[in-house]
């Protein structure tokens, strides 16, 4: 994973695969099929389970996403656009 | 008028007394009350004693009493009065006063003198709320500068003497009101595909360019007057957008429906206003709210007071996320909402509640009765205030993780999903765990709570709690309940204890494997019968869930959306379990979007219904003649 990266593009596999990481072993959710506009609620993600992904996202791509973004986000395209649409600042 | 102001007679019966001793002066003296008459009452309705209401009691009207019936009878009390109108009056203040659940008021002499009329008797918030046939409500006039019902009961025997027989009239509970804006549900079914595709084709020009006026009042479910297809569809939908729902709707070959589990989400779940949308808008659902806060007393009315305040006009008095605001109305909103799903004619087979949600669940598997479960919830919550100040914690995290990072009081809360842990704590020690948690990149969000629930801290108030909790009927669970505490099917010996209810309030909630427990027994369709869908989210990570073995259906809506959106998500649920093949009450259904409490009453005109009109059968019947 690239550290020196400050404006990189966070993709549907991408964050499909953190969303898979942050429900544990045992549990998960069901992210096949086309998931980009099914509400996070909906995907068995309330506002914690949320919460930990976008940290996870921070820590890993080294940006900024506003609080507000697990409410304003309700589904994987919002939060994609949320992110990559520069609202998201590099840290 | 209020249906907390009413009490409905919900069953009748006239017994025959013959050979039993009458009047001294033989035939045509009114039948004397006995004790043996007295136990045939308490058995008149088919049910043994044992099994009426924990706040059962006799209320005898009858010209003669013999010397020995006393004021109980096998462990009931007995009131009497000399006259049957006046037993019904009694009967009346003490069930309006809380003092009594279910009366049985037994008639002597009534209709011929060698019978004997017994009326079933409960407050009519309760009878809608359970679905009891109510067959008329008392019609007793308020007296003018009488004492409240609480205060003293023999002077007003006193005024009853010049005041009128009871009568009994229909009970009327809002009616029929459409918005021909609104939301609705439309179902359909097919005997196989190609016949859902022929029922849809004549559903969908009926509904293309209609008159918004004819939506509400098209059928609930077609095709008419026949048994439901296994292929099965629903759209919830407004007029202006009827066709293309009914053409993008998603039909389902049903099997074997999956049995019904309800689950009710506990304290963290409640916002402003929750599930306010469906007050005066479902006859059920606004009568066991209704019924629940008028249980609650003075502070049930300061309860809806905040809930119903739309925040411009009127502002909540206390926050809704203060333990006398959000778990008051929780258990309302909670219970209300199972009470609906029943009102469907679903038979849920297993209860789960989280945290004092697991109450409701009390209430539905027979295990405390609703008065006696609110009376649970005032005590929890007036030692719950009396805590200092903790909170609750949300943390991404296992409990094993989480256990080295405990001080102090703080302590496991509840274990809600695998990687989805509560911590709770005094105030205190709690940020400093917070501030651990978030320090080693755990995340971390406060619970809306203001008390430390299900940590050490709530010690004194689950003393406290238990040593009322000791006067509280307990029986078996009559349905399976699911447990927190037991993290399994709760069995009769932790029913009956107290102190299991009273510890509720410093243990751990193990609603994680209490789900895992339910969902090995049986594929389930879960409901979800509570605002918000917390619960719904533990249920959609769970395996049997994700597998699609089971499933979930929220009833409320995820984030508060306003009323006609809780309309909708209530909707959305009927028309999850109708595609789940269950058999629905369609005109209960229906009365989401054709009933108000509000509804003026029905037009004169001619036809049976005219009479009633004013809410009363023609002229003033006496009691006898219903």
């Amino acid at each position: 994973m690239s550290t020196t990266t400050t404006k990189t593009e966070v993709t549907l596999a991408d964050l499909t695969r953190m969303l898979r990481e942050s429900a544990g072993e045992e549990e998960g959710v069901d992210l096949d099929g086309d998931v980009l506009d099914t509400p996070f609620i909906d995907l068995g993600y309330d506002s914690l389970a949320l919460l930990q992904v976008i940290g996870q996202i921070q820590r890993e791509y080294g940006i900024a996403i506003p609080d507000d973004a697990v409410v304003d986000a309700e589904t994987p395209h919002a939060l994609l656009d949320l992110i990559n649409s520069g609202q998201a600042s590099p840290a | 008028m209020p249906l907390t102001e009413h009490t409905a007679v919900v069953r009748r019966l006239v017994v025959s007394t013959k050979g039993a001793p009458a009047g001294e002066a033989g035939r045509g003296e009114p039948v004397t009350a006995t004790a043996a008459a007295v136990s045939a009452v308490l058995r008149a309705f088919g049910r043994s004693p044992e099994d009426l209401p924990a706040r059962t009691a006799v209320f005898v009207g009858a010209a003669r009493t013999a010397a020995g019936l006393g004021a109980e009878h096998e462990g009931f009390p007995v009131h009497t009065a000399s006259s049957p109108g006046r037993a019904l009056r009694r009967a009346h203040r003490e069930l309006l006063a809380k003092n009594v659940d279910l009366a049985l008021v037994a008639g002597f002499g009534e209709p011929r003198s060698e019978a004997v009329t017994v009326h079933a008797v409960r407050r009519a918030a309760e009878a809608v709320a359970d679905g009891d046939r109510v067959l008329g409500v008392l019609d007793i006039p308020d007296l003018p500068g009488a004492p409240d019902a609480s205060g003293a009961t023999e002077a007003l025997d006193t005024f009853d003497t010049f005041a009128d027989e009871p009568v009994v009239r229909p009970l009327r509970h809002g009616g029929r009101s459409t918005d021909p804006g609104g939301v609705r549900l439309l179902l359909w079914s097919g005997r196989d595909e190609a016949d859902e595709a022929r029922v849809r084709g004549e559903l969908r020009p009926m509904v293309d360019r209609l008159f918004p006026e004819a939506f509400p009042v098209l059928p609930t479910a077609v095709p008419c007057g026949q048994e439901p297809g296994p292929v099965r569809a629903a759209a919830v939908t407004t007029a202006d957008r009827a066709a293309r729902a009914v053409l993008g709707a998603k039909a389902v070959a049903t099997g074997r429906p999956r049995p019904v589990a309800l689950l009710f989400p506990g304290q963290g779940s409640q916002h402003t206003a929750m599930a306010a949308g469906l007050y005066g808008r479902e006859p059920v659902f606004t009568a066991a709210m209704d019924a629940v806060l008028d249980l609650f007393g003075e502070d049930g009315e300061d309860v809806r007071a905040d809930w119903l305040a739309d925040g411009t006009t009127r502002t909540p008095g206390i926050d809704i996320d203060d333990v006398r605001r959000a778990q008051p109305l929780l258990f309302a909103v909670d219970y209300a909402l199972g009470r609906t799903v029943l009102a469907w004619g679903v038979r849920p087979t297993a209860f789960l509640g989280h945290s004092a949600g697991e109450l409701v669940a009390a209430v539905f598997t027979g295990v405390v009765s609703l008065p006696d479960a609110v009376g649970m919830m005032r005590e929890r919550v007036r030692y719950a205030v009396e805590i200092p100040p903790g909170g609750m914690l949300a943390v991404a995290a296992s409990e094993e993780e989480l256990r080295p990072y405990l001080r102090g009081d703080v302590a496991i809360a509840a274990v809600n999903a695998g990687r989805q842990t509560m911590l709770a704590g005094s105030c205190a020690p709690l940020d400093e765990v917070a501030a651990r948690l978030r320090a080693d990149g755990h995340t971390v969000v406060a619970v809306p709570a203001t008390s430390p629930f299900h940590c050490p801290a709530m010690a004194p108030a689950s003393e406290a709690v238990e040593r009322a909790y000791r006067g509280v009927r307990l029986r078996p669970p009559a349905l399976p309940l699911y447990s927190g505490y037991t993290g399994g099917p709760l069995g009769p010996d932790d029913a009956l204890r107290p102190d299991f209810w009273a510890r509720q309030l410093t243990d751990t909630v193990y609603f994680r494997p209490a789900l895992d427990e339910l969902l090995a027994a049986d594929d389930m369709l879960l409901v979800e019968a509570g605002p918000r869908q917390t619960l719904t989210a533990f249920a959609r990570r769970h395996q049997a869930v994700r597998l699609k073995a089971s499933a979930v259906v929220p009833m409320l809506p995820a984030r508060p959306g306003g009323p006609e959106e809780d309309r909708r998500s209530v909707l959305t649920a009927a028309a999850r379990l109708w595609e789940e093949g269950h058999s629905l009450d369609l005109d209960a259904v229906s009365r989401l979007w054709n009933w108000s409490a509000d509804a003026p009453p029905a037009p004169e005109g001619p036809g049976p219904e005219a009479s009633a009109a004013d809410g009363r059968f023609e002229g003033r019947r006496p009691l006898t003649a219903v």
